[in-house]
């Protein structure tokens, strides 16, 4: 039977556990707000860049049109982008990302490419850990967060680029955690390189004027699409991260309650034991005498 | 205000600006020009310089932008910019403590918009 210190000791412990992770959610949501915020702010801009894209490749000869919206006519090497967080204790948040990314590269290694993987953020990467070893392409870490900084994301998207025309590889796909709510998060695969282009633009029929050539315009935007998107995918992975950790620790202080509530009541139960002990060994101990 | 001309003018971090005006002008790559309700469909790539935003004839608020592009309907105007302040907001101080750490790129960029005040 377990002793009355122990108990005790088991108790405070757990009770200071909770203490912890109860501060981590209170900071989780605080910060919640502001990278919701940030998140919601970027929308509009990666949106509104979608269909200016979108209309202008409706409109693009399907011949001339840069490989950076058409995409290669061989597709051989692909580079995935994988947007996990630099922290642990967000529940299943790195290990939805792990997952989807394995199947992903997968997949793409049944249709015969091979697959580089850039990883940003640390503990996809150390989910993943050998399988990526030799696939790596390049990591960055501390990009998120407040630390979530366009020019930074420019000179990202600049490397990608660069090894784009390279031809380091053919296509460029990003997995990262869409924000939807405090507790949902949604895990997209969004094709970056050819860009993604909706479908239903009515803008077939207007009748732009493009200054300068379409072609020109087209140029100057991709690159500065490529950069939108990762951008706004980095803020919402980083909003999505704080909602999945809140979340989480929400759970375990309320795991920790029931914890400490099981363990008072065995610590009492052993307590009143002990005393009943007592008092039988006093009162047997007396009607001897 | 529904015989005005739409204006969003948006940047990666925020929607600085979404209101009806009666004119506006924007730094196009080939040059300034103006839009006003009812203007022909346009792209346009844009360069670093100054929008003003006109209403009843005179300017009501002006922005500074380092580039970007310009979604032009005859309904409305969709400017999209990277970076992007207000010129009526911002202050000098201000400036010079964001180019405290900034790249070159930034800096050529707060030298515009300190002149453009």
């Amino acid at each position: 039977m377990a002793n009355l210190k122990d108990l005790k000791t088991r108790i405070n412990s757990v009770k200071s556990t909770q203490k912890i992770t109860s501060a981590m959610k209170m900071v989780a949501a605080a910060k919640l707000r502001r990278a919701q915020e940030a998140a919601e702010a970027g929308r509009p801009y990666s949106i509104r860049m979608q269909q200016v894209i979108s209309g202008l490749a409706a409109n693009a000869s399907k011949t001339n049109s840069p490989e950076l919206l058409v995409g290669r006519k061989e597709v051989k090497k692909h580079l995935l982008i994988v947007i996990s967080a630099d922290k642990g204790l967000c529940g299943g948040f790195n290990g939805t990302i792990a997952r989807q990314a394995r199947s992903e590269i997968k997949r793409l290694e049944d249709e015969g490419k091979s697959v580089l993987v850039f990883m940003v953020g640390k503990k996809a990467a150390d989910n993943l850990g050998r399988e990526i070893s030799k696939r790596t392409f390049d990591r960055v870490e501390n990009v998120q967060g407040s630390n979530v900084n366009y020019n930074e994301v420019q000179s990202i998207a600049e490397k990608i680029l660069t090894s784009f025309e390279q031809s380091q590889f053919d296509q460029v796909s990003m997995i990262y955690n869409q924000f939807v709510n405090a507790i949902t998060q949604n895990v997209v695969v969004t094709p970056l390189i050819p860009a993604h282009v909706e479908d239903d633009v009515e803008k077939d029929t207007i009748n732009y004027d493009y200054e300068p050539e379409e072609n020109e315009l087209l140029q100057s935007l991709l690159p500065r699409n490529l950069t939108t998107q990762i951008f706004s995918a980095l803020l919402e992975s980083s909003a999505a991260e704080l909602a999945a950790r809140m979340t989480a620790m929400d759970n375990a202080t309320r795991n920790a309650g029931d914890m400490i509530d099981s363990l008072t009541l065995v610590y009492n139960r052993t307590r009143q034991a002990n005393i009943t002990k007592e008092l039988i060994e006093i009162i047997s101990g007396a009607e001897a005498l | 205000m529904t015989d005005g001309i739409k204006i969003e003018l948006v940047t990666p971090s925020e929607m600085l600006f979404n209101e009806y005006a009666d004119m506006v002008i924007i730094p196009g790559s080939e040059g300034f020009f103006g839009v006003l309700p009812r203007h022909a469909a346009t792209l346009a790539n844009l360069q670093r310089g100054k929008i003003d935003i006109y209403n009843n004839g005179s300017i009501t608020r002006r922005f500074f932008i380092d580039g970007g592009v310009a979604d032009v309907l005859p309904e409305r105007v969709i400017i999209l910019a990277e970076r992007a302040v207000d010129l009526d907001e911002i202050s000098i101080q201000k400036l010079e403590a964001e180019a405290v750490n900034a790249t070159s790129t930034e800096t050529s960029f707060v030298n515009a918009v300190k002149e453009a005040i």
